[in-house]
């Protein structure tokens, strides 16, 4: 049995004809120490995927196990980094972090406390900038520390819900690195969700990659492996044959799924099936489109 | 720059010069209505001893001022007292709201003149029964803000307290509270606002030393212009009272 599993999962928001049907019948198993990620267009239902797998909202139908228990809210080891940080603003950097490290290791005197999230935080270069709120720093920074945070708690399970879709390409890059680092440097061995609009960003991190279709009804794709060795590096990617393979793989599936969606304005259609002629480096936003 | 900064000078002094100007006029046509100087001349010995107690109610400003600040404050922090936790609770409970949201707009537009007689009913003294009054009529504001401010408290910041797993008293004192702290304390700000307008009505009622019991001992005794008086150090102290409780507002909201 997988470490991670959800299955048969299905969610609606609203009832009667005016109902969204967002997911069907979504089936998703993680390994243990995996890093999964889960790649798809914005809007299409990821982010309510995830929310259901760590236990923020309760699915519709079918169940979600961790480590055979079924999930009921958020489980102890778990730990979530979001797309707007959810950093609390009357708290400076360190007290944001401390305070999750307060709540996962009550045991520890203060001082303790406090060490372990100041470690956190140099460790992902926030030295400087311990006792800023988060008002003060830039959007990268207090994505560094909403990480810091996670990682802080010593979590066996991590949920990154695009914890960089905020943030400017070259931010981007930069902190996509640290948290590969960060993620293969970790003390314990962590599950990791990652839900992600970049296929780049997916293949930089990931052990395997799962395409998802569009909302409404949507499911999982054919999950593809990444099996280059780790830390990768972004210029890496852009060569090297695997990646292109796992690339090709998830695109296809996307803009396949495109094709089957129903009730699709016919711009789109066309935008998405151009971008597929061309490696793609983010899939289209739709809203953008 | 410089001539913005007198604009900001003069202006409000023109206001208050032009303020002035009607009452004068007034002064002229109403028969029983002191002018400025007549009201100067008579109330001279207040403000000039402002510390001297002659009476009862025969005492500088000052003193009359600091009992009526004191009596305020005293049910001020009764009011604010009940109704921080009771705002609280209110915005944290769906069920409450409904329960006690009707009856809280019944009682809201009760005058403190209504409240009064009913505390001196129950209290049999005049001093709680003042209190009673004052809490009762400004804990509205701090009530509703509170529950207001509770209820605006983004979902990211529930989302961040059910993530790290903490525990009720660590989600209402690390998150709660200073989600909430900006808007109860624009409701103590609307609160000492009101607890002030009751001060003058349980005074005159009550007949206690004061501003408000001056006010009145004095309109009894037919001298008019120490009404005036009354009237200006009230208007005077509730303006500065509002800048304090202002200030302390804006130092919260810089976060």
């Amino acid at each position: 049995m997988a470490f991670i599993e959800a299955s048969a999962v299905s969610k609606s928001f609203g009832t009667g004809p005016s109902a969204r049907h967002v997911l069907h019948d979504v089936t998703l198993e993680v390994e243990r120490g995996e890093f999964v990620s889960i790649v798809g267009f914005m809007g299409c239902g990821k982010s309510t995927l995830l929310n259901i797998i760590t236990g923020l909202v309760p699915a519709d139908a079918g169940e979600v196990r961790l480590g055979g228990d079924l999930v009921r809210g958020i489980s102890q080891g778990a730990a979530i980094v979001f797309q707007n940080y959810s950093l609390l603003p009357w708290f400076s950097a360190l007290e944001n972090v401390r305070l999750a490290v307060a709540a996962a290791f009550p045991a520890w005197p203060r001082g303790r406390q406090a060490d372990h999230a100041r470690r956190y935080l140099e460790k992902i270069g926030l030295g400087s900038a311990l006792h800023r709120r988060p008002s003060q720093l830039s959007g990268g920074m207090r994505q560094r520390v909403a990480i810091a945070r996670a990682f802080a708690t010593e979590p066996t399970i991590l949920f990154l819900d695009e914890p960089f879709g905020a943030l400017d390409a070259l931010t981007r890059a930069n902190l996509q690195q640290d948290l590969a680092q960060l993620c293969s440097s970790a003390e314990r061995q962590v599950t990791t969700i990652m839900i992600t609009n970049s296929v780049e960003e997916a293949l930089l991190l990931s052990d395997r990659i799962v395409p998802m279709t569009r909302a409404p009804r949507a499911t999982l794709g054919r999950p593809v492996g990444v099996a280059m060795a780790r830390p990768r590096t972004a210029a890496q990617l852009l060569h090297d044959e695997d990646a292109v393979r796992v690339r090709t793989h998830v695109v296809e599936s996307l803009t396949a799924s495109v094709h089957r969606a129903p009730r699709l304005p016919p711009l789109i259609k066309s935008e998405a099936s151009d971008a597929s002629d061309t490696p793609l480096i983010a899939v289209p936003d739709r809203t953008e489109a | 720059m410089n001539a913005k900064r007198l604009l900001h000078i003069v202006l409000p002094l023109s206001g208050i010069a032009l303020v002035g100007l009607v009452w004068l006029v007034a002064s002229q046509s109403v028969p029983d209505l002191p002018s400025p100087l007549r009201t100067w001349e008579e109330s001279k010995l207040y403000l000039l001893k402002p510390l001297e107690k002659r009476g009862e109610m025969d005492q500088g400003i000052v003193l009359l001022a600091y009992y009526s600040l004191v009596r305020v404050s005293k049910g001020f922090l009764l009011g604010i007292l009940l109704g921080t936790p009771l705002g609280l609770l209110l915005g944290m409970s769906k069920t409450l709201h409904r329960m006690f949201d009707p009856i809280i707009q019944i009682l809201r537009p009760i005058s403190p003149l209504a409240w009064l007689p009913l505390g001196l009913v129950i209290f049999r003294k005049s001093e709680p029964a003042a209190l009673f009054a004052i809490a009762i009529c400004s804990m509205w504001p701090t009530v509703i803000n509170g529950a207001a401010g509770v209820r605006a408290i983004p979902q990211d910041y529930w989302n961040v307290a059910r993530v790290l797993r903490l525990s009720p008293f660590r989600t209402f004192t690390k998150v709660v509270i200073p989600a909430t702290l900006p808007y109860i304390f624009t409701g103590y700000r609307l609160s000492l606002g009101i607890a002030w307008l009751v001060i003058v009505a349980s005074e005159m009622l009550t007949g206690t030393p004061g501003v408000g019991g001056f006010l009145w001992q004095e309109y009894n005794s037919l001298i008019y212009a120490h009404i005036l008086l009354a009237t200006i150090t009230i208007g005077v102290i509730g303006f500065a009272l509002d800048r304090l409780m202002g200030m302390a507002e804006t130092r919260l909201r810089v976060t």
